[in-house]
């Protein structure tokens, strides 16, 4: 084996041409952490919102959003007596009528962002029991509570949603009440409002849905019998996990479409660094012929060329994920039915570091084994 | 110790069919100093690489050592030319990243050595061509005949049994090229090396126990020089 100090004195004889390789890669391992970390946020916060225990009741027909279904408000009711295994917290059963509705939040210095709304009764709490108030209270009747990420769906500053601050919805002015939290899911970039305001906001009369909290997950046969045989109630029972599955395949092509971008610049990288290292290791074609005329094998100098351009690639690593700590862990990233939390988990970070090997092994082998494929004599004369 | 019986060396270049050795028979025996003097073209450097193992004859038979190297696999080769040779550069080919002592402590690397013999010996070889106060100079920090002078103890570290040089004085100054010379002569004459050098200088020639002349691939005449011993 060549010392390492043979590799690593090497990446500084051309320092231009070092800083290209470190900051090509850097450049590429950043992509695929960003693209992993975004992935895996949206991918997690829409798989952590699903409860396999909570069942919807929602109109016939409207398996996909939960928006556009209406049902009676009298379900609430009707179910809690009719499907059995709902849970019951002091006698009162885990049954949530609810009202999912979008549209505009304006707060007191006239900025606007559109968010999904949540009409909801306190039993909401019971059904949902990830939903922990941080501060201020659930919302009576003219007042919203609002999720700890709601300002970043609604694109509005954090210090406008603070209980007792002033907005508008539609053109209903409301109070905060409260700040809530609910690690992980979509809820937490939800407003919550009381279900009487919502029916007036909403100008409808009917509700979107019911959900149930069942003591077992197992008991979802007797919630879907019930769906079945209530045809009067044109009614759908889904699992609740079920339903942000399906929403997580909606946004599965935006995934693989990430992916398939960060996928082609790390490949246009990996042919760039092809000429890069070609044009590193053609300069030393006599001295890699010098090394073979020693007594070095063309395994152990093409190792050492390796090595070489692994260290530039993982120091490029490096920066990259000094930079996506800095940059990107913490962040929170607005999509269509809310928000998530960029997270620089060790998986993302062991996603860069595969990146970045696999960056300078691919780079380094083709102009390696070009660079060591000249006969001795005619190398040791170029 | 150096036996070639009918060697060849052909190769293809383009169309043609290039021999710049042509059934080639020489025989060297153990401590000489031998010159290879040609024009350009005349195949001393071929022979050269033959010898040293860089380069496989296209028939015929290249006894070293009593091992017929002419019928070793690549592998085989590298592993002998790093036990049995050493080679000296017209140009040097010091490795510039690294410093004098490290050029010379490549051959030891691919050895069993410790850090303290490798150490002992880097420090013996630099010793004897002169440059123990350079051992940590780069070569971009020495002059073209202590970049040889390294060179040369590169070559012998490891302390092979045969020394090639291609032209190793062709790139210096006279005073620098009778130093190299005279090293040449004494590791001969004191350690028993066997060595074949290519020159086109008859100054350096003159420094060999013998001389051979190629043309055209073919060996032309001889001229024992033993006087300048």
């Amino acid at each position: 084996m060549l010392p390492l100090t043979y590799a690593l004195r090497n990446l500084f004889r051309d320092k231009p041409r070092l800083a290209q390789t470190v900051g090509g890669s850097a450049l590429v391992v950043l992509l695929v952490i960003a693209a992993t970390a975004l992935n895996g946020g949206m991918k997690q916060v829409l798989s952590a919102s699903g409860s396999e225990k909570n069942i919807i009741l929602l109109g016939a027909g409207s398996e996909e959003s939960i928006q556009r279904s209406e049902v009676s408000p009298l379900l609430g009711g009707i179910a809690e007596a009719g499907v059995r295994g709902v849970s019951k917290t002091l006698g009162r059963p885990a049954a949530s009528v609810e009202i999912h509705y979008m549209t505009y939040l304006t707060d007191k210095e006239g900025r606007k962002g559109q968010g999904l709304f949540r009409g909801v009764t306190p039993r909401a709490l019971l059904v949902h029991p990830e939903v922990r108030l941080l501060e201020g209270a659930f919302p009576r009747s003219g007042e919203v509570m609002v999720g700890r990420l709601a300002w970043r769906k609604l694109g509005i500053p954090e210090a406008s949603l603070k209980p007792g601050a002033s907005v508008t919805i539609d053109r209903s002015p409301m109070i905060v009440s409260g700040v809530f939290a609910a690690p992980g899911t979509v809820m937490e970039s939800e407003v919550w409002a009381a279900l009487g305001d919502l029916h007036m906001l909403a100008q409808r009369q009917t509700v979107s849905c019911v959900v149930l909290r069942m003591d077992d997950a197992a008991n979802f046969p007797d919630a879907d019998l019930f769906a079945q045989q209530r045809l009067d109630l044109e009614l759908t029972a889904l699992r609740e996990s079920d339903y942000y599955a399906a929403l997580s395949s909606f946004f599965k092509p935006l995934r693989v479409m990430t992916w398939i971008t960060a996928g082609l610049i790390a490949a246009g990288a990996v042919f760039g660094g092809f000429n890069t290292l070609y044009a590193a290791f053609a300069s030393r074609i006599r001295e890699l012929a010098t090394l073979q005329a020693i007594g070095y094998g063309r395994g152990a100098i093409f190792l050492s060329l390796v090595q070489e351009s692994l260290i530039a690639c993982l120091a490029g690593t490096l920066v990259a994920s000094a930079v996506a700590l800095f940059l990107l862990d913490g962040r929170t990233i607005p999509f269509s039915i809310g928000a998530f939390t960029v997270s620089v988990t060790p998986q993302v970070a062991l996603a860069g570091l595969v990146t970045g090997i696999l960056l300078g092994i691919l780079g380094a082998v083709p102009p390696a084994i070009r660079c060591l494929r000249p006969p001795l004599p005619k190398a040791l004369r170029s | 110790m150096i036996s070639c019986k009918s060697i060849s060396k052909s190769y293809r270049k383009g169309a043609n069919t290039v021999t710049p050795l042509e059934n080639l028979n020489l025989e060297v025996p153990r401590g000489e100093f031998l010159a290879l003097m040609g024009p350009s073209g005349s195949g001393k450097t071929t022979l050269l690489n033959l010898i040293s193992g860089i380069d496989t004859p296209s028939s015929g038979t290249l006894v070293i050592d009593g091992q017929n190297i002419a019928d070793f696999s690549r592998k085989q080769l590298t592993k002998w030319r790093s036990q049995k040779v050493g080679y000296i550069f017209q140009l040097y080919h010091l490795i510039p990243v690294l410093t004098a002592f490290e050029n010379v402590e490549l051959p030891l690397l691919i050895t069993s050595l410790s850090r303290a013999e490798r150490r002992a010996k880097v420090e013996e070889a630099l010793d004897l061509v002169g440059l123990m106060d350079r051992s940590h100079h780069t070569p971009a920090e020495l002059s073209g005949g202590q970049e040889q002078r390294v060179a040369i103890a590169r070559a012998l570290v490891a302390d092979p049994p045969l020394l090639v040089a291609d032209e190793p004085t062709g790139d210096l100054d006279r005073e620098s090229a009778n130093g190299i010379l005279a090293l040449l002569q004494s590791f001969a004459r004191e350690n028993g090396k066997t060595i074949v050098m290519v020159t086109h200088d008859a100054r350096a020639a003159a420094a060999a126990h013998r001389t051979l002349h190629l043309e055209k691939g073919v060996l032309l005449s001889e001229d024992p020089n033993l006087t300048s011993l």
